[in-house]
């Protein structure tokens, strides 16, 4: 082992370092005020040190094929670093409940880390360890806040959390069985290999590999904690939760069935396109109809989160049937998702600061009040719904047409199902544009968000439109990140 | 027979042990339930037929401080756990091995010191 392995995984040791820095800062001096601008400098200098790494074109394998590092990884690493130093730079003004900051900056750096080092793990053990550091992290998080209901959603996420570990890591066994190797090169030649007698043992482990990682990508029917933490948890949490975490999660997911389990040419492609499938179709309609009926505005956008990880799971399952766009119309969604998420999220955050809840109907007559704000959280739910000239528009449109590319019949019937889908979001996301835009307000006094807060939604607002307008840079990273994958 | 097979038919054992044992202790149950004598007297009932009568409840509340203590102590059993294999080839691997060591005893002190500032280790 040389020093070379460890600048491999530089960013995510920055990123450690921060947390520690962060944790001792705030044991020593005790004040709030020096730990937010640490863990932004820490931010800052892991995005550097990835940038440099992306700039040199930093490739290859260390600790013993474990990790790797390609564009790819540099791809996620890069998204995950931009969504947690947006929720540390807008996320103060949600924080009111959680008293413990140090603690706070110091578990959203260490889990980024881990988030990081997932989508470089290459053998199921280190998959494993770094899925574990992230979730464990992110229990803690999420019942930091010191009430009922952010323990209640901590205890929630904890245990579904641990039913899904143990899933997974039966799905483990038996690849590690089947191929006798925890390695996923190993693996995916194994399974290239499968002859009729191994086939359902194939089968069955991407079943529960696709339930454990599914948890974390929070597809139905391994939703059922979403609402309850989404809304339990202090509304940065939830942001960086419904961005962060799912990007991770289907980048691990793409790791894991696209290097592992061989992509579109295995015995066994076709059964886990199909999977994909289902659970996407599933995904997107329960989610939309129970997103129609909720009136918590962090509720809502929990179960539009599911619908929306329907929509790129749909990606996935073109990704099997050996549709060559899949992969980077995935990485494509997966940013410009993160970018309308977060500017949608950070509205609420301030919002809610302001107001004290998160009801939809505290959002009436909000471009009366804070005119800027109410511009970005209906741009962002324009983006949401799927509606040009947004982001979101163009990165459906990719991920419905790499599945048509995929060429099968029940291709063509999932993309139906999908944009029927979003027909069905528009009511919701509209109605709740209409609140905004049309209503009268029940309280008309207008407020204006923090400086922080601005310049974060700006930022956001400017990545809806630009990669509505001009996709070509983000398509091009998506696409040579894909191409790192095959 | 394919491997796959052969891997479950392993477990046929463990199949037949747990089938075995259940229908025993079902039987057990079962049989004393229709053979034995049956009283519906009340005092049948109580934790001691005969004697004291108990008070207070069986189940008592444990202070959170031993689930702190029990937290750290962990912590430190894990680190010694890692130190001995750590010892023993620490020759091999040389300096490295030194300096990887001093990072993780470091990041354990961090969080003792935390937990210390905290207050955890005072008992209050």
């Amino acid at each position: 082992m040389n020093l070379e392995a460890f600048h491999f995984i530089g960013p995510a040791i920055v990123l450690l370092a921060g947390a520690v820095l962060v944790l001792l800062a705030d044991l020593a001096t005790g004040r709030r005020a020096c730990v937010r601008p640490l863990a932004m400098l820490t931010l800052a200098a892991a995005a550097l040190y990835a940038a440099t790494q992306a700039a040199a074109d930093t490739g290859g394998q260390a600790f013993g094929g474990a990790i790797g590092v390609d564009r790819f990884t540099i791809y996620v690493a890069l998204l995950l670093i931009v969504i947690t130093a947006a929720v540390v730079v807008a996320g103060e003004p949600g924080l009111t409940r959680v008293a413990q900051r140090g603690e706070f900056y110091a578990l959203l750096l260490a889990s980024t880390a881990s988030m990081m080092l997932l989508a470089q793990a290459r053998d199921l053990v280190a998959i494993f360890v770094a899925l574990e550091t992230t979730s464990a992290v992110q229990y803690i998080l999420v019942g930091l806040g010191r009430d009922a209901r952010a323990s209640e959603a901590g205890l929630k996420y904890l245990l579904t959390g641990a039913i899904a570990a143990a899933v997974l890591l039966y799905g483990f066994v038996l690849l590690f069985g089947i191929a006798g190797s925890t390695s996923l090169a190993d693996i995916s030649r194994a399974v290239a290999e499968t002859g009729d007698e191994t086939r359902l043992a194939v089968v069955v482990a991407f079943v529960l590999i696709a339930a454990g990682v599914g948890f974390k990508m929070a597809i139905v029917p391994f939703h059922a904690w979403v609402p309850d933490v989404y809304q339990g948890a202090a509304t940065p949490v939830t942001v960086f939760l419904s961005a962060a975490s799912k990007a991770a999660g289907f980048a691990i997911a793409l790791r894991l069935f696209y290097t592992g389990l061989g992509g579109g040419d295995t015995p066994v492609s076709a059964d886990w396109a199909k999977l994909f499938g289902v659970l996407a179709a599933v995904s997107m309609t329960l989610g939309n109809l129970a997103a129609i009926q909720q009136t918590d505005v962090k509720r809502l956008l929990g179960y539009s989160s599911i619908a929306q990880a329907g929509n790129i799971a749909v990606g996935l399952a073109a990704v099997a049937t050996g549709s060559t766009l899949g992969p980077a119309a995935v990485l494509f969604f997966l940013g410009t998702y993160a970018a309308t998420n977060l500017g949608a999220f950070i509205a609420v955050i301030a919002v809610g600061a302001r107001v004290g809840s998160d009801e939809l109907r505290d959002y009436a007559g909000l471009l009366r009040r804070s005119p800027g704000l109410a511009i970005v959280l209906v741009l962002c739910l324009l983006s949401l719904t799927g509606l040009p000239p947004t982001a979101g528009f163009l990165a459906k449109l990719y991920v419905f047409n790499s599945a048509v590319q995929g060429g099968e019949q029940w291709l063509v019937w999932l993309v139906v199902v999908a944009v029927f889908n979003t027909a069905l979001s528009a009511y919701y996301y509209l109605r709740w544009a209409r609140t905004i835009l049309l209503d009268e307000p029940l309280d008309p006094a207008p407020f204006q968000p923090p400086a922080a807060t601005n310049a974060v939604l700006t930022a956001a607002a400017l990545g809806v439109l630009f990669f509505g307008i001009v996709p070509t840079p983000l398509i091009d990273a998506a696409r040579s990140a894909a191409a790192a994958l095959a | 027979m394919s491997p796959l097979d052969q891997l479950f038919s392993n477990y046929l054992p463990v199949f037949l042990g747990t089938g075995i044992g259940a229908i025993l202790v079902i039987s057990a149950l079962v049989g004393s339930r229709l053979l034995a004598p049956y009283s519906e007297e009340r005092n049948k009932g109580t934790t001691y037929e005969c004697g004291m009568l108990p008070i207070r409840r069986a189940s008592t509340n444990v202070g959170m401080r031993f689930y702190l203590y029990a937290i750290l102590f962990i912590v430190f059993d894990v680190e010694a756990v890692f130190i001995f294999p750590w010892a023993l080839s620490y020759l091999a691997v040389g300096p490295q091995a030194y300096w990887e060591m001093v990072v993780f005893v470091g990041i354990l002190a961090v969080g003792l010191a935390y937990a210390w500032k905290k207050g955890a280790l005072r008992w209050q």
